[in-house]
């Protein structure tokens, strides 16, 4: 057991020289729940919250626990019931928790929360393999109207966001969403891996994804989800432009307590709003290649409830929710 | 098949019979559930109850063939196991379990190691708990603040 | 390009005394963090990454390559001395490497660990090197339908964990078939056997039940042996490194297990679980004392290890080559990854050769590394057998709660780690082997989801699980496992002498 203890008071020595140690923050302790394992977007969203607030000494210390489970919900109900008024700790989440909490019937939900803002972004597209007799949109059209059952998607888990915005295509183009062979992946590697290796007709995911593999030429990205063309991948079209009318984000935010005062929220969302002014953060978001989207404020809740009346619609006619 | 340490008589083994039962709970149970996803529509080729009902077959043919096997091969001598040991293990993680959101890692790991210690005929229970929560402070410290792994935080904790 | 040019500049900088010094430092901490039961790579890696944040690029990805090594190693040594594998792919470590730690062995079971995954490491991230892109293409070319042919392989194969009874494995390997239900369906959407319980729909942590089964099933058997338990054990009984029959008796092993292992990691959905079961199942058979499996057999430590570094180092290729992060570890690593701007994908070793030539030569440095720091750490290690009972099944019950809250701070999973304790316990008590439990919960659920997407691609029609050659080819082999022996005795009317001489 001394060697256990010995090794890890290095670790601790040299933890110490990291990241603490700020002089003039506004809030001195912040607790953000990642309510997902590590390595996921939420987990690296939060991560970066507690780089960009923590170099800019924005708040002095920052952690970041992991809660994960059921699509953030184990992590949301956690911090529902046993955070009620306390503004030093706040939730990272997304558009996945919206499809989670309506499939999984979690019973607590995002009107329990303090939403703060909408902090980054990520369009989906869909891709097919690069010798695909799939060139556009209209031939994947084409192949569903035809006969849904053999066009094969390769995506995340099901009632996911991928698994939505192929339900939202399907529907959109005149095809019963339920109709729709969408084949779950556990990970992004495997379900890329699936449609890399053409085992799959097409594959829907961010457009992060794809974007690498497109730029070496082994796939070809069909459409986007965005309003606009996408400065990461400009020769892409929008699904919109294809006439489909779908517009989808996978966004993540940042949500506060239920309970907390309006001057303790007000100052929540001053520091993130510094935060996502400064340079650390657009560092981190240009490395990472995800858009800012920041949304905050009456606009926010007004999109947050866009959203979650029209997930609830497409998961009823997917056959996810009752 | 048979332990050479095990001696049997002709009586049928009772362990065997008891397991047999819970293999069968756990077959019905598997099945029910399989029934149940089995009226709710998917729309693919294999549905969530196929792996299900498979299981549960299997788990049912296991119960039988546990319970003939306990039935020829007959009362199987084991040695005999102290309870005392065991609860004080079991009373270790139940209190760690019970503690933990009240008085925080230290001290609720601090009465599991005490515990399981007085289970393996060490004692007295009270010094192995002050020293298993200073020890378990010392962890907390290191993990906690070090590594910023989330443990939670007790009274003890609170004070740095 | 040429290679060699290009990794000896690589290696010219990773031997720099600083950037050792950091390889050293990874190594150490990815070891004590690993060690944790429940704390595998992944978490060990993740909580360790801001370290690395202040280093300039090459020091970090030094240390970096330490702490996932490191990281790897950490969970074998507590699997052979304390039989709480910290993570999934140790587990078959521990069937061997703890009865052999009973006996005295512990030394060289750590020993044979210890220069097995040195050895695989070394050749895997040669292979990682030198035939990534190639090996990548066929890893790639797994559709679902031959994922499932794998895994109809490995449950052929996991009869070599059954002990004595095929009764008594099936039912430990249908409970862990049973509890790999649990959760939400990843194909349907559809809660099962969750009850209501939130915590239930994501299903049992493989971790959880390892640590469970294995630790507090452990500690609670052994509590209830009460007196006649009493022996005591002795940390070292004859040599504490290696003999010369051990020597023997584990370079072939770790040959194979790299061989198992390497491709398998490569593989999109292959992991390094199934390498480490196939691993021991081939050992089994090939042993020429297979009496001695079950009661600590060094082959049985020796290829499961180097089958799982192998892996560790597999994953690497399809994450440099393509970019696809196909482990949580690997997840992991794309984010450290991206620190530095290198932004693994198809063009990777042509847009950052440096970095990824870089990395490489850390990886062969921080492999070097843990075999310098861990030989001699050996004896020390097998001391810990000599801490009073009391108070090493204390500190065991510490750490594996320790390692399972820090993955997962929530009560819940204290609770299954104290329910499947005492599952563990009563699987020992009437003598079921535990080992099927663990394996069931890691096969069933992917087996399930490959054949469930194999046969949504053919829309329905079976035959298509029949028609690659890669299929066909693995179940050929299943075949043979099931049958070699039957067929033997068949033709030749004597029984297959098991682990026949094939020197």
């Amino acid at each position: 057991m001394t060697q256990i203890l010995r090794g890890a008071l290095v670790a601790a020595a040299l933890a110490a020289f990291a990241p603490m140690g700020a002089a003039h923050a506004e809030i001195k302790d912040l607790k953000i729940i990642a309510p997902a394992a590590p390595g996921g977007g939420w987990d690296q969203t939060a991560r970066s919250i507690q780089q960009a607030l923590q170099s800019d000494k924005l708040v002095s210390n920052v952690q970041v626990v992991n809660v994960p489970g059921a699509g953030g919900t184990i992590g949301l109900a956690q911090f529902v019931n046993a955070n009620k008024g306390d503004p030093n700790t706040l939730i990272v989440g997304g558009y996945v928790m919206v499809g989670a909490i309506i499939t999984n019937k979690s019973p607590v939900n995002l009107s329990q929360v303090t939403p703060i803002a909408r902090l980054t972004g990520e369009y989906e597209a869909i891709a097919v393999p690069a010798n695909s007799p799939i060139k556009s949109l209209a031939d994947l059209v084409a192949a569903l109207k035809a006969d849904p059952q053999k066009v094969s998607w390769a995506g995340g888990s099901a009632g996911g966001t991928d698994h939505i915005t192929a339900g939202l295509f399907a529907k959109a183009v005149g095809v019963d969403p339920t109709k729709v062979n969408y084949i779950a992946f556990s990970g992004g590697g495997e379900s890329l891996a699936s449609l890399l290796g053409g085992k799959v007709t097409a594959g829907i995911a961010s457009l992060s994804e794809y974007d690498s593999q497109a730029k070496a030429g082994k796939l070809r990205v069909l459409g986007v989800s965005s309003a606009q063309r996408l400065p990461e991948a400009p020769d892409v079209p929008t699904f919109k432009e294809a006439g489909i009318d779908v517009e989808i984000q996978n966004w993540r935010m940042i949500a506060a307590a239920p309970g907390i005062t309006p001057e303790q929220k007000k100052e929540i969302s001053e520091t993130i709003e510094k935060m996502v002014k400064s340079k650390a953060w657009t560092e981190l978001l240009a490395q990472k290649g995800w858009a800012n989207t920041y949304l905050s404020g009456s606009a926010f809740d007004a999109q947050l409830a866009k959203d979650i009346s029209a997930t609830q619609t497409i998961l009823k006619d997917i056959g996810l929710a009752q | 098949m048979s332990d050479p340490r095990l001696s049997s008589t002709r009586r049928p083994d009772k362990a065997g019979f008891v397991i047999a039962f819970g293999l069968a709970a756990l077959a019905l149970v598997v099945g029910w559930d399989a029934w149940r996803l089995s009226s709710i529509n998917a729309h693919s080729a294999v549905g969530p109850a196929a792996f299900p009902t498979i299981i549960a077959g299997g788990l049912a043919l296991l119960a039988v063939a546990t319970a003939a096997e306990a039935l020829r091969r007959g009362e199987v001598e084991r040695p005999r196991d102290e309870f005392a040991p065991m609860a004080w293990v079991l009373a270790g993680l139940v209190g760690q379990i019970v503690l933990l959101p009240l008085l925080g890692f230290s001290i609720a790991t601090g009465w599991l190691f005490a515990a399981t210690a007085k289970g393996f005929g060490r004692g007295p229970v009270w010094a192995h708990f002050l020293a298993g929560t200073v020890l378990c402070f010392l962890i907390y410290v290191i993990f906690a603040k070090g590594l910023q792994l989330a443990l939670p935080a007790g009274p003890i904790e609170r004070l740095m | 390009m040429d290679t060699f040019a290009a990794l000896s500049q690589g290696l010219t900088i990773a031997l720099q005394p600083i950037n050792l010094l950091f390889a050293f430092v990874g190594v150490m901490l990815g070891t004590a963090v690993g060690v944790l039961p429940g704390i595998g790579p992944a978490l060990t890696v993740a909580l360790l990454l801001p370290i690395t944040f202040k280093l300039d690029p090459a020091g970090s990805l030094i240390m970096f390559a330490g702490i996932y090594y490191g990281g790897m190693y950490g969970g074998s040594t507590a699997s052979i001395l304390l039989n709480t594998p910290g993570e999934s792919s140790s587990i078959v470590t521990a069937l061997e490497g703890n009865k052999m730690a009973r006996a005295g062995r512990g030394g060289p079971a750590l020993a044979t660990a210890a220069i097995g995954s040195f050895v695989a490491g070394t050749i895997a991230t040669i292979g990682l090197a030198l035939v990534a892109p190639t090996v990548v293409d066929i890893a790639i070319s797994f559709g679902p339908e031959d994922y499932f042919a794998l895994m109809v392989l490995a449950f052929t194969t996991v009869s070599a964990a059954f002990g004595s009874s095929v009764t008594r494995g099936l039912t430990s390997l249908f409970l862990g078939l049973a509890l790999g239900l649990i959760g939400i369906d990843l194909q349907s959407g559809q809660a099962r056997l969750s009850f209501g319980i939130p915590d239930l729909l994501d299903g049992v942590e493989v971790t959880t039940l390892a640590v469970a089964l294995f630790a507090i099933g452990e500690t609670l058997s052994v509590a209830a042996a009460g007196a006649r338990a009493d022996e005591i054990i002795e940390p070292v009984k004859g040599s504490v490194f290696m003999t010369r029959e051990d020597w023997k008796r584990s370079w072939k092993p770790w040959i194979r297990g790299t061989f198992l292992g390497f491709p398998i990691g490569a593989m999109p959905a292959g992991g390094a679980e199934i390498p480490t079961f196939l691993s021991y199942a081939l050992e089994k058979r090939l042993c020429r004392k297979p009496d001695e499996f079950g009661n600590g057999a060094i082959e049985g430590v020796a290829g499961p290890e180097a089958a799982n570094n192998a892996a560790a180092a597999g994953v690497l290729v399809p994450l440099l080559t393509l970019g696809l992060p196909t482990s949580a570890t690997a997840a992991i690593m794309l984010a450290g990854f991206q620190q530095y701007g290198l932004n693994p994908g198809p063009l990777l070793f042509v847009t950052n050769p440096d970095l990824v030539w870089g990395l490489i030569a850390s990886l062969f440095i921080a492999n070097g590394m843990l075999l310098i720091l861990n030989l001699p750490l050996v004896g020390l290690w097998v001391r810990l057998l000599a801490i009073p009972r009391p108070w090493l099944y204390g500190g065991i019950l510490v750490f594996a709660t320790l390692g399972t809250l820090g993955a997962n701070p929530s009560l819940v999973e204290l609770g299954m780690l104290l329910i499947f304790g005492l599952l563990g316990y009563v699987l020992r008590r009437y003598d079921y082997p535990i080992a099927p439990v663990v394996v069931g919960l890691i096969l069933g659920p992917l087996s399930e989801q490959q054949l469930r997407r194999a046969l949504a691609i053919s829309v329905g029609d079976p035959l298509a699980l029949f028609q690659s050659p890669i299929a066909l080819t693995l179940y050929a082999l299943s075949a043979l496992a099931l049958f070699g022996p039957l067929l033997f005795f068949l033709l030749t009317g004597r029984k297959a002498p098991v682990g026949a001489d094939e020197d």
